[in-house]
């Protein structure tokens, strides 16, 4: 073996396989992702993989892997061959992408193509909702609720209806490549029908702009990434049967999230006798709403081939495990909507075995706290707010989060955390690392773009000494220095001083240290020096400026990076900057240096700069209160958690009362709009007569989808708690009630605490 | 440099026969081929009668250097050309014989020859306005790849010798994907026939319709053939393995007549195949020559070399026959790995600038290894990788430079749309000719005022700033500045920039020139004046002189179809702006190719350094996971293999075509390689390539094989 991996008698079992289909059923914190890499340095060292074979192993997030792929890739450096052979670990992206370019132009690709990010996709998106709507300035009109007055009418025309076409367009466009239509082939169903489908003919439209507006750039979006791979292995039974061979094990790690598309193409690449482990948690399915993901597909699986059970766990304590192993029981038996029971399921939790490296914290029945009292929204932010004020001092080595249900209402807590003068953090999925050398290098470059600024100077000073941020020793000077440079107002005397100015000299400012400055501890010799050195470089990045874009950005990063990965990410950024530029031949530094940021964001969907790079971990901030939407905070785990807001806005159980973020006020009979239009996409897609299109009835399933995916997402913020645990609700509006759930819970609580008591 | 007995042999063979010359790289089949030059020289025979014909210019880089020699003897010249080289010289000689006949419309009026830049610009103002009509809306690619690509077809129909007419009926019966990209072979097809027309109809001649109106029409003309046969008695025909099959053709027709003809083949070549080269109708010009003769002892590789040589030829060899892509491991002792070591290392990374630090580590040790003598010379190491980007060749150059070690890089220069000194030149251009409505940015103007007034970029700026309005197109007085400003642009600055701008006033005053005239006196007059910005500046004056000399060629080749009272809006000058601007020509150019004994390492994509036909001691091989050592050059509207001539019409390109073309382009890539290196080849590895991604491909595999004997899957 290759990792010093002690593994739980349930890990043993998967650690046993051998070959054929493999479905897991993983709880929080069982250790699933580890498990999986073990199996996969299990497979490479016991030599199961012939020639150019590797172990494919597919992810949501490559961080999860990372320390794996380091290990093996130690392992193989130490015997003298090359260094990542052996396995591959891809998001479905990442391996679409991968298939796509084994043979571009089978599907019409040039080999060169160019993918758009998301902000550009967004872009095109909106621009193309926009044409759309100004064309049909009616088009919606009969869906408008007719009570709508001319004032209503005037306010939905001017924001409700532009951002609801826009996510229409996206979840059709998305859910109509996840069907593998083109415009073409949707165009030619949509005739065939033999009742109208005036949404999915709105749909259609929107998709067709869209996508003309892609060819236009020689460009595909990410989900024509997926759609096109399918269609490959489809059209070429070589390629497949190449892959087939060079992917002989394949591991899928979050399976709960798989979409079709992705069980399709994983399938096709597993062959019917193929070696595939789908390690999941169905009860963690939360991103169902914004994708094209599906628990179910996971559960089929489960239920049609062998499948073990991951039921171990030593993240929370006894008791936190019970509540969440309460709430499927709940769910399971008595939440009052029966099409919804089946939104959490087996296994429960079970405590990890003795002995085990990572044993569950005692016991505390003072580790749960329900919020059971009626607030308004500000009221409960300020109850969490002193509670966490009483509870830092005493707990600075513990870590802790609060976890909401929108980015809205985190940013209010974090205001009110800030107000307070707790040190608190917003989670950003988007890493530090990363984020932070593009940074770094769009501040030098605005630099550059606006060269008499001396702001923007002071500012790409501090770039370029970014590794004296943690030196202690040299703060004072940093400071200073770019006080000085602050100071300027004369930036051109300062960089080109064109006659030497006398020693004696120290009316001007020209780059010259007033005397306020040597008042300050700082040597002014030692600052003459700083600048000095400082003007050598900012004159030598003022010639690099008549230089093409990716040689611009090569030489600055060269002078302010010092970590490989900074290093490397400087020069993927100068290769996308340079494509970039190319495609739009009138940018200059100003236009590009905006689309810097986008640009690092989202490559992580496909560069490995990972390692460095992996992910937010919780650990490394005891004493910070971390705020997180319950989405973001997936994966995560912490001593103590608030979750907020757990009301029957938030988390509805289709019950009188209950009201859904997606049913507008403005539309008639509240229809979910999207739902209705992806329902008659997939009635005019679908040959089975019972696919037929009833309005209202896609809105009504939309809730229970909603209602199903809320009650996981519940379950979701109980198990990110290993110590304590805070649930509280607030009254929305003014008319929320608790939601059923926390109801139920804080029952189970109470009820144990009288038995107890 | 003394001939060995072999090279003597042919020589004396060749001076008065035909000879067919075989051989691997490295075996002396060139230096026999000059070596025989020199002897038609000394022993009389009229330079002039003598033709040396390669498949591209480079490749009569050895010829030149004997012709250019103060040695040679005195006397006529030696024709050196390429086909399309051969076919422009007739057509243009004997134009009024071929006009009329060839279906040009107005034989009275001269030939326009166009460069591959200005039929791109042709073909972008025909394929445009279809564009918007739908054509080739099923296809995803850049739109100057996809002008680019028609005209390859049409190229590859006159290179390889089917009619243009049958492009897009050929492309479509190999297509196996998906059914609804038929329809863009049609839509190629037709704007092949549509730019074949524009061209008769205003005697434009691509590369395509001169070697077309050479083999049609002039070669089988008596009075053409008749001057060809007196004028050239002897042919000297290097690399024919790189050349394309009307070449052939015209050699096999002509052989005959030749006084005496010397035809090289290289073993293992046919590395231009993307650009229509065909080794199998070179090889078939064998049997027409009266002498065969093979030269086989390399003077290159060194014993390890060699035995990489093989190993690798053994995998590649075996996993062509077991397919997938796969070869089963071989196995390796540990004395033959240290022999291996003595022939192949690796440095390995986990990201690319680390990668590069650690083999611009290992030349600066083996030119200078501490206190001892160097290794080898900067002149015998080159750095290769599949694909060249721009990034990488300046992110390792400029390593190389830190470091003091002197390089040199093989590959056409930078577009003039990057260079500093055009883009300042153009956007000046643009401030002198209003009516073109080009609105240069202020940091356009800013760095323009920068390079043309030798300042720095913050004054420039500010500059830019006071001066320059772009509503209007106008550049205001510095008279006029407030004094405090006039004070921080300094008054040096202040008066070089009256200079330039009484100078641009005073010709918006006059009828404007044609672009490349009124650069010409820009610089002349002003720029290049003392204290001006390109005074001193000795690169930016060559810039200028590509700028001037570009501009002329595109103005030389638009006259004909658009300058006249047809289009009375067309401006030369404008219209050149925009499509470099677009990227429609990108108006490269080769800087001079040093030779080859220039003491610096050499950094230079594979394929390059294959064609510069010359040995290195020392190979570092970057990106050996690409994919690029493998996949052909592959383009949606055109095919290599397809267009060919071995091609049976009808015949579908299937998935097992396209794997062993790409075996087969990897194995001739990589043994030409080796044939090529003396001493030692570096694999360069990182975990995630330049772009980021992991790169595990062929190559990689098959080194992998070689290494990993005995590994655990045994």
């Amino acid at each position: 073996m290759t990792t010093s991996f002690t593994p739980r008698p349930s890990q043993r079992e998967i650690l046993n396989y051998t070959g054929g289909k493999l479905g897991i059923s993983a709880v929080p914190g069982s250790g699933k992702t580890h498990t999986l890499s073990a199996l996969a340095a299990q497979i490479i060292s016991e030599g199961r993989l012939q020639a150019g074979q590797e172990v494919l192993i597919v992810t949501l997030v490559n961080s999860a892997v990372d320390n794996f792929a380091a290990r093996i890739g130690d392992f193989i450096r130490a015997r003298g061959l090359i260094p990542q052979i052996g396995y591959r670990v891809r998001t479905l992206h990442g391996l679409a992408h991968d298939i796509v370019r084994e043979d571009a132009p089978l599907v019409g690709l040039d080999k060169k193509f160019t993918i758009v990010d998301e902000s550009t996709s967004a872009a095109i998106l909106h621009a193309t909702a926009d044409a759309w709507l100004r064309s049909h300035p009616n088009g919606i009109d009969s869906w408008l609720a007719p009570s709508l007055d001319d004032f209503q009418r005037g306010k939905v025309m001017h924001k409700g209806l532009p951002e609801l076409v826009e996510s229409i367009a996206l979840s059709f466009i998305r859910s109509a490549k996840d069907q593998r239509l083109t415009p073409d082939r949707l165009r030619a169903k949509i005739q065939q029908q033999p009742t109208p489908l005036p949404l999915a003919q709105l749909g259609l439209e929107l998709y067709s702009d869209y996508q003309q507006a892609l060819a236009y750039r020689g460009a595909v979006d990410f989900d024509d990434l997926i759609r096109l791979a399918c269609d490959m292995l489809e059209l070429s039974p070589q390629l497949l049967e190449r892959l087939r061979y060079r992917w002989p094990f394949i591991l899928e790690d979050e399976a709960q999230d798989s979409s079709e598309m992705q069980q399709l193409i994983i399938s096709m690449l597993a062959g019917n006798d193929g070696n595939w482990v789908r390690v999941g948690d169905p009860n963690q399915a939360i991103f169902e709403t914004f994708t094209t993901a599906n628990p179910q597909l996971l559960r089929d699986f489960i239920e049609s081939n062998a499948h073990r059970d991951m039921p171990e766990t030593g993240r929370c304590q006894p008791l936190i495990m019970d509540m969440a192993n309460t709430l499927i029981r709940w769910v399971m038996d008595e939440h009052p909507i029966p099409a919804a029971r089946d939104a959490l399921s087996p296994p429960f939790m079970v405590p990890a075995p003795p002995g085990d490296p990572q044993q569950n914290p005692p016991a505390d029945r003072d580790g749960i706290h329900f919020l059971g009292t009626r607030l308004a929204p500000e009221e409960e932010v300020d109850q969490v707010v002193s509670s966490l004020a009483a509870w830092m001092p005493d707990h600075k080595d513990r870590t802790v989060a609060v976890l909401t249900s929108t980015n809205d209402h985190a940013a209010r807590v974090v205001g009110a955390l800030k107000d307070k003068g707790l040190e608190c953090r917003e989670l950003l999925r988007s890493t530090a690392p990363t984020r932070a050398a593009a940074g770094a290098l769009s501040l030098v470059l605005s630099c550059l773009a606006e060269p008499g600024s001396a702001t923007k100077m002071a500012q790409a000073y501090r770039v370029w000494r970014r590794d004296w941020r943690e030196a202690e020793e040299h703060l004072d000077l940093l400071d200073q220095a770019a006080r000085s440079i602050r100071q300027q107002k004369r930036v051109e005397e300062f960089v080109y001083p064109l006659a030497p100015a006398l020693p004696a000299d120290r009316t001007s400012n020209a780059g010259r240290v007033s005397e306020a400055d040597s008042a300050l501890g700082v040597d002014v010799a030692e600052l003459e020096a700083e600048l000095a050195q400082f003007k050598d470089v900012i004159r030598r990045w003022h010639g690099a400026t008549l230089l093409p874009i990716d040689q611009l950005v090569l030489t600055v990063s060269q002078e302010v990076f010092s970590s490989p990965t900074d290093l490397a990410l400087g020069h993927k950024l100068a290769l996308v900057l340079r494509q970039v530029a190319d495609e739009n031949p009138a940018w200059r530094l100003v236009e590009l240096v905006p689309s810097l940021r986008d640009i690092a964001r989202n490559e992580r969907r496909f560069v490995g700069f990972s390692a460095d790079d992996a992910g937010f971990n919780p650990d490394a901030y005891p004493g910070t209160v971390i705020v997180s939407t319950m989405h973001k905070a997936k994966g995560l785990e912490w001593d103590r958690v608030y979750l907020m807001s757990v009301n029957n806005y938030d988390y509805p159980a289709d019950q009188a009362g209950d009201q859904f973020i997606s049913e507008k006020w403005f539309l008639r009979e509240r229809l979910n709009l999207e739902a209705e239009t992806l329902a008659q996409l997939k009635a005019a897609n679908s040959v089975s007569e019972y696919d037929y299109y009833e309005e209202g009835r896609p809105t009504r399933q939309a809730r229970l989808d909603y209602v199903r995916e809320r009650l996981r997402l519940i379950f979701v913020g109980i198990t990110r708690a290993r110590r304590e645990l805070i649930v509280s609700w607030n009254t929305g509006r003014g008319e929320a009630t608790p939601s059923l759930a926390f109801a139920a819970l804080k029952g189970w609580w109470e009820a144990r605490a009288g038995t107890a008591g | 440099m003394s001939l060995s007995s072999e090279q003597q042999g042919v020589i004396d063979a060749a001076l008065r026969d035909s000879v067919f010359l075989y051989g691997a790289p490295g075996s002396g089949k060139s230096t026999a081929a000059v070596g025989l030059l020199k002897r038609f020289l000394a022993g009389g025979v009229p330079g002039n009668s003598i033709l040396i014909l390669t498949p591209q210019r480079t490749l009569q880089d050895p010829f030149l250097v004997p012709l250019r020699s103060p040695e040679t003897v005195a006397g006529s010249d030696v024709t050196t050309v390429t086909i399309g080289g051969l076919a422009r010289r007739m057509c243009d000689l004997f134009w009024p014989l071929v006009a009329e006949r060839a279906g040009f419309h107005d034989p009275t009026r001269p030939p326009l020859f166009l460069t591959l830049e200005t039929a791109q610009y042709y073909m972008a103002h025909l394929v445009r306005p279809l564009l918007d009509q739908g054509y080739f809306e099923s296809l995803t690619i850049d739109r100057n790849r996809l002008y680019s690509q028609v005209l390859d077809n049409l190229n590859k129909s006159a290179a390889v010798g089917f009619p243009y007419t049958e492009i897009g009926a050929r492309l479509d019966a190999a297509w196996t994907g998906e059914p609804g990209q038929r329809r863009v072979y049609r839509d190629a097809q037709d704007c092949a026939t549509r730019f074949r027309e524009f061209c008769l109809s205003h005697n434009l001649l691509d590369f395509s319709l001169q070697v077309e109106t050479f083999w049609s029409y002039l070669w089988p003309d008596p009075l053409v053939r008749g001057y060809l046969s007196k004028t050239y008695r002897h042919l000297i025909y290097d690399n024919v393995e790189e050349d394309v099959p009307r070449a052939h053709d015209l050699v096999r027709a002509w052989l005959p007549d030749l006084d005496s003809a010397l035809l090289i083949y290289d073993e293992g070549g046919g590395h231009r195949r993307f650009l229509g080269s065909d080794p199998l109708t070179a090889w078939s010009l064998r049997d027409l020559c009266n002498a065969q003769r093979t030269l086989e002892t390399s003077f290159v590789m060194s014993p390890a070399i060699a035995d990489l040589t093989s190993s690798l030829r053994g995998v590649l060899e075996s996993a062509e026959r077991t397919g997938l892509g796969a070869a089963p491991r071989a196995i390796m002792d540990s004395a033959s790995r240290e022999h291996y070591h003595a022939g192949l290392q690796m440095i390995s990374q986990r990201f690319y600038p680390q990668l590069l630090d650690g083999i611009v580590e290992e030349i600066r040790s083996l030119l200078a290894p501490d206190g001892s003598e160097a290794q080898v010379s900067a002149g015998e190491i080159v750095v290769l990788a599949p694909y060249l980007s721009d990034a990488l060749r300046f992110a390792l150059t400029s390593r190389l430079e830190a470091k003091g070690i002197p390089w040199r890089t093989h590959r056409p220069s930078r577009s003039l749309h990057d260079e500093p000194a055009s883009l300042a030149l153009l956007t000046l251009a643009a401030l002198a000719h209003p009516h073109w409505n080009v609105r240069p940015s202020k940091l356009d103007v800013a760095h323009s005022l920068m390079m043309a007034l030798g300042m720095d970029l913050v004054r420039a700026q500010l500059l830019a700033e006071i001066v320059y309005r772009s509503s209007e197109l106008t550049l205001s007085s510095f008279d006029v500045i407030r004094p405090e400003s006039q004070e921080r642009l300094t008054y040096v600055f202040g008066s070089r920039y009256t200079g330039l701008r009484d100078w641009l006033l005073g010709y918006r005053g006059s009828l404007p020139l044609p672009l490349d005239h009124f650069l010409r006196r820009l610089f002349g007059e002003v720029l290049s004046q003392p204290g001006f910005g390109f005074h001193r500046n000795l690169d930016a004056a060559r810039v200028t002189g590509k700028l001037v000399e570009s501009v002329r060629k595109f103005r030389l080749a638009m006259e004909p179809a658009f300058v006249g009272e047809d289009h009375p809006d067309f401006d030369v000058g404008r219209e050149y702006l925009s499509v470099l601007q677009e990227g429609i020509i990108a108006a490269q150019y080769l800087e001079g190719w040093k030779p080859a004994t220039d003491d610096a390492v050499l950094v230079t994509p594979a394929y390059s350094f294959l064609m510069m036909n010359r040995p290195a001691a020392v190979q570092f091989w970057l990106d050996p996971g690409s994919s690029g050592w493998y996949q052909r050059l592959d383009q949606p509207l055109t095919h290599t293999h397809v267009l060919s001539r071995e091609w049976p019409p009808g015949r579908q390109w299937t998935f097992s075509d396209e794997e062993g073309a790409n075996r087969e382009t990897m194995t001739r890539l990589i043994l030409g390689l080796l044939q090529r290196c003396s001493r030692k080849v570096y694999l360069a590895i990182t975990e995630l390539g330049e772009s980021g991604f992991e790169e595990r491909g062929q190559l990689l595999y098959a080194f992998e094989s070689i290494l990993s004997g005995g590994s655990a899957s045994q």
